[in-house]
């Protein structure tokens, strides 16, 4: 039962025990992202760390089981001293033959015979019940949490546990199919237990680069160390979350059966949903209250925090940025992009040739690059388009696969290619528009990187799309709209967009110049690393006040 | 245990009152007939022995421990064997049954066959005797291996025909044969032998005609084995302790004791039929039915409140079959206990052991409570506490009969307080347990493991 809970902490490469190497400068901490898998905040934190070659880095992986993630995505930098696992599941175990099931059954009975003898309450179990029953996230919900006093066994065995178990039910979940709750309530916190059990990373200071679990742990290793902590939120994890848990197919709303896999994105609240959601936010409260700082990337995260609990005078805004191609925009201008006045015959030339459009990104379901299908399907009835889906689509192959369909029964096949991760270099010299419509965003890195390369934009009104469209201030606005916002899974808005885009070949010009001058003067790289240097710096500084 | 429960149920609710007393037989054949049919012919064998030659005495002996050995050392098989088949049932695996009961009937069949040769030379029988005894063990033996998997699987009547044939068969060919050829007992053993004969063809007919055409010939019996290793060594126990007491009265007083204790109990063991059959009938209709709806609300998405309700329903369900078997159980002993003068009279017993009889019948009372008990227990999959109840029953009866023994005391008495003892124990296991049924159904499961 326990027996891959060795594997739940694994660090290798650079040191092999994390309470005894060294401490880094700053601890890293990152959930299901770099280095292993590709993708904007991952592409984030390897750029944060090259950019500070003065400082040491170790970096603390949350995944979801062994071997869930496959080989590392990035060369490590040479600042970073240590790369540390930690799992939130174990590995999947074979099944058990009838000497395996005897002995299970036999080491529970001991066990639960052991956890009814326990003397004193567990603190970890009524955090975890201030959390959920009482609707708690704060400093004593951490401290109780820090105390790592419940075991994993005694949480899946133990009475006690069962007891927070029917408190929930009762009181949070009446009407929630008490089987599916009594295995979520496990999914839940058994992946908590672990994260307490992980062994301290030693460091200077900590960087969360979310909330939820990588959140947790870095408030938890905050808390007992008494090191600063620094939170950074891309997307706003809570939400995002709470948008996967509506679609979920794994959670049964009522009795009777598991739900239909969604097709939209439309809320649904379930009692099980609820906990996930209410757990969740819980986590984000708990990083909130013990993190220093929190940065975030555009004034709409900000305000999505405030509401989730975060305390405003601790929030700034750090955006993205991106090295600027200026040979990619020359090179671009070469090409005649521009059109001349009193030369319509280049106008007209360039609007015969077909429009390159192209959706970057991870084919993943946030990304919802249904709607980018259906919106290429509708436009292609009024314009010529050329329509790329360029990113890695191993993550979720049904979803990929799914899509590949869609495209196959829409007829497109030969108007919508699949063509796979490419370096930027190559996707935007050959693009016309980048579009975009995601679920949920932070501050897209791609929206940058094709402003850099002169690309107007068409994307869904998420995170900080609008703002990096149309302008944040009123300088910013001043520069002029870079490309459209959508509607969130409006096909027929997206299409709109991209059918105007493709006829109006002065507006696209326009608009690529604008998002061109907009990341020239807002969204550089060096400004976003000078801001994390300094605040890297001012962390450090406490500690070694301490 | 569900197939034969649902047929059960629909001969009861069939509303006539022959359904019901099919119901009711049915019972009587599944939980009695071997024993009660060795009874009835031990029984018969003593009538006749008083009016007939032959070695009667030899043949009543070795009968009586070719049955006690049978039903001991099989009974761990058949609890295995039985889970086995129940586990295959309900997931399915219909398959999965047949290639493994060949395997276990062919190792009883050798194994009792091997067992039989051994008794006959160990009680020194004739080589006419022997010649039959041997394959009569393992014909036994196989009985009750094709009864422990049949109960499950086929209709109720065919195990009624089985048992229904192969008894008169069996007592009918033993007078022919034994008057048709000067063979003394082993004629009378031969021929009860053919009816046994007949009853496990019957039963082993059944059983196939349950099971699928295919087989998996990869499915194994011994991880069952290893598995269930509690509930057989809880069926073991339960089985010695009811020779336990005889052995000990042999070991501490002799043979003519020991041979005149065993006629009582086992005379005094009929009363328990009614009180068998009745817990039969309402464990595989009323009370699975509770069981059954517990678990089925649970899979279906009740919430807490829903299951806490059907909880208590199977723990008021419970209570009212230990009420009811007790009630039935009382009945019946009382029947006895007051017609014991007559009841030995009638089995040719001494007038001396009317009062060794009444104590013996109320022993076997509590006895089949204590079954009751693990029976629930075993529903609930709560086996070490199923073991605990067998295992209290074999120390009590073998400790207080042989301190009955060594006080002078008749050895009945210590059977008595043991079962009363281990039906107290038993009581309140049940009642702790049905107490946490939720806690345990839910804080027992392993996570993480397929």
């Amino acid at each position: 039962m326990a027996t891959a809970d060795n594997a739940a902490f694994a660090s290798f490469g650079l040191v092999d025990d994390p309470e005894v190497a060294a401490p880094a400068d700053v601890c890293l901490l990152v959930e299901g992202t770099y280095p292993f898998v590709a993708g904007g905040v991952s592409s984030w934190v390897h750029d944060v760390i090259r950019g500070h070659p003065e400082l040491t880095f170790s970096v603390l992986f949350v995944g979801s089981y062994p071997g869930a993630h496959g080989e590392r995505r990035f060369e490590l930098p040479r600042n970073v001293v240590a790369l540390h696992q930690v799992f939130c599941q174990e590995t999947a175990l074979p099944p058990l033959d009838g000497a395996g099931r005897a002995a299970l059954r036999e080491q529970i009975r001991a066990l639960r015979i052991a956890i009814d003898a326990r003397p004193e309450p567990s603190r970890v179990l009524s955090g975890l019940e201030r959390m959920h029953v009482q609707g708690e996230a704060g400093a004593e919900v951490l401290a109780s949490l820090a105390c790592n006093d419940l075991t994993l066994p005694e949480l899946l065995h133990g009475r006690p546990s069962f007891q927070l178990l029917t408190t929930i039910a009762e009181r949070v979940a009446p009407d929630a199919p008490f089987l599916d709750l009594f295995w979520h309530y496990r999914a839940i916190f058994a992946p908590v237990l672990r994260l307490l059990a992980a062994p301290t990373v030693p460091a200077r200071c900590y960087h969360a680069v979310a909330t939820g679990y990588a959140g947790l742990l870095a408030a938890l290793w905050s808390h007992r160390t008494g090191r600063p902590l620094m939170l950074t939120e891309h997307g706003i994890y809570a939400r995002e979350r709470d948008m996967e848990l509506s679609r979920a197919d794994w959670i049964r709303d009522e009795a009777g059966g598991v739900s239909e896999p969604r097709s939209t994105w439309a809320p649904r609240i379930s009692p099980l949903r609820r906990l996930w959601s209410s757990f969740f936010k819980a986590l984000s409260r708990i990083a909130y209250v013990q993190a220093r700082h929190i940065i975030t990337l555009s004034d709409a995260n900000r305000a999505k925090q405030i509401a989730d609990g975060a305390p405003p005078e601790k929030i700034e805004i750090v955006p993205n940025g991106v090295e600027l191609q200026l040979s990619a925009v020359d090179q671009r201008q070469e090409q005649s992009e521009q059109p001349s006045e009193g030369r319509p015959g280049d106008a007209i030339s360039l609007q015969k040739r077909r429009l390159r459009v192209g959706f970057v990104g991870r084919v993943v379901p946030i990304k919802d690059l249904v709607t980018f299908i259906r919106a290429v399907d509708i436009a292609l009835n009024d314009v010529e388009l050329e329509a790329r889906v360029i990113g890695p689509a191993e993550e979720d192959p049904g979803y990929a696969t799914r899509c590949r369909q869609l495209v196959s029964r829409l007829g497109r096949s030969e108007s919508i290619q699949f063509v796979g991760p490419m370096p930027p270099a190559k996707i935007y010299g050959d693009l016309d528009v980048v579009v975009l419509t995601s679920f949920s965003e932070g501050q897209p890195l791609v929206i940058l990187e094709a402003y850099a390369w002169g690309v107007p934009v068409i994307a869904t009104e998420v995170g900080a799309c609008r703002e990096m469209i149309e302008g944040r201030s009123d300088e910013d606005r001043k520069i002029g709209a870079s490309g459209f916002v959508t509607r969130v899974a409006s096909p027929k808005e997206t299409a709109a967009a991209i059918v105007r885009l493709a006829r109006d070949v002065r507006l696209r010009w326009q608009m690529g110049a604008a998002g061109h001058r907009r990341v020239t003067t807002f969204y550089q790289r060096r400004d976003m690393l000078a801001r994390y240097r300094a605040l890297y710096t001012g962390l450090i500084e406490s500690t070694e006040r301490i | 245990m569900a197939g034969i429960g649902w047929k059960l149920q629909r001969m009861i609710d069939h509303g006539s009152l022959s359904g019901t007393i099919a119901a009711y037989l049915t019972g009587v054949a599944v939980t009695s007939a071997p024993w009660l049919l060795t009874t009835a012919v031990l029984t018969s064998l003593r009538l006749v022995s008083r009016h007939a030659t032959g070695d009667f005495v030899g043949v009543e002996r070795f009968l009586t421990v070719v049955y006690a050995i049978t039903v001991v050392l099989s009974a761990p098989v058949h609890v295995v064997v039985s889970r086995y088949t129940s586990d295959r049932l309900y997931d399915r695996h219909l398959e999965r049954i047949s290639p493994p009961l060949r395997r276990a009937t062919a190792l009883i069949l050798v194994g009792f066959a091997a067992i039989g040769v051994g008794l006959v030379i160990g009680l020194r029988l004739p080589l006419a005797l022997a010649l039959v005894g041997a394959p009569l063990t393992a014909v036994i033996g196989a009985q009750w291996l094709m009864l422990s998997v049949g109960g499950g699987m086929m209709s109720p009547i065919v195990l009624l025909r089985a048992f229904g044939l192969g008894a008169p068969v069996s007592l009918v060919a033993a007078l022919a044969v034994e008057r048709a050829a000067p063979a003394g007992g082993a004629g009378y053993l031969f021929g009860f032998a053919i009816g046994q004969v007949v009853t496990l063809g019957l039963l082993v007919r059944g059983v196939a005609r349950a099971l699928p055409p295919t087989s998996d010939e990869s499915a194994r019996l011994y991880p069952a084995f290893v598995e269930y290793r509690v509930l057989a060594a809880s069926a073991f126990a339960y089985y010695v302790s009811i020779w336990a007491d005889k052995i000990v009265v042999y070991v501490a007083k002799g043979g003519d004791t020991a041979a005149f204790y065993a006629a009582i109990a086992a005379v005094a063991w009929f009363s328990v039929i009614p009180a068998f059959a009745w817990i039969y009938v309402q464990v595989e209709t009323a009370f699975y039915q509770r069981f059954r709806s517990f678990y089925t609300e649970l899979e279906a998405g009740a919430p807490l409140r829903e299951l806490k309700q059907h909880a208590e329903l199977i723990s008021v369900e419970a209570r009212r079959i230990l009420r009811g078997a007790a009630a039935v159980q009382v009945g019946a002993t009382a029947l006895v206990v007051a017609a014991a003068p007559r009841i030995v009279d009638v089995v040719a017993l001494s007038p001396d052991a009317t009062p060794l009889f009444r104590l013996a019948a109320i022993g076997a009372g509590l006895q089949v409570f204590a079954l009751l008990e693990v029976l629930l227990l075993t529903y609930f999959d709560l086996r070490r506490d199923a073991l605990v109840i067998c295992g209290c029953l074999l120390i009590g009866v073998t400790t207080l009969t042989a301190i009955c023994c060594a006080i002078g005391w008749p050895p009945v008495a210590g059977h008595l307080v043991a079962c009363a003892i281990t039906a107290v124990v038993g009581l309140g296991l049940v009642r702790q347990r049905l107490q946490t049924l939720v806690l345990d159904t839910f804080q027992s499961q392993p996570f993480g493991v397929a």
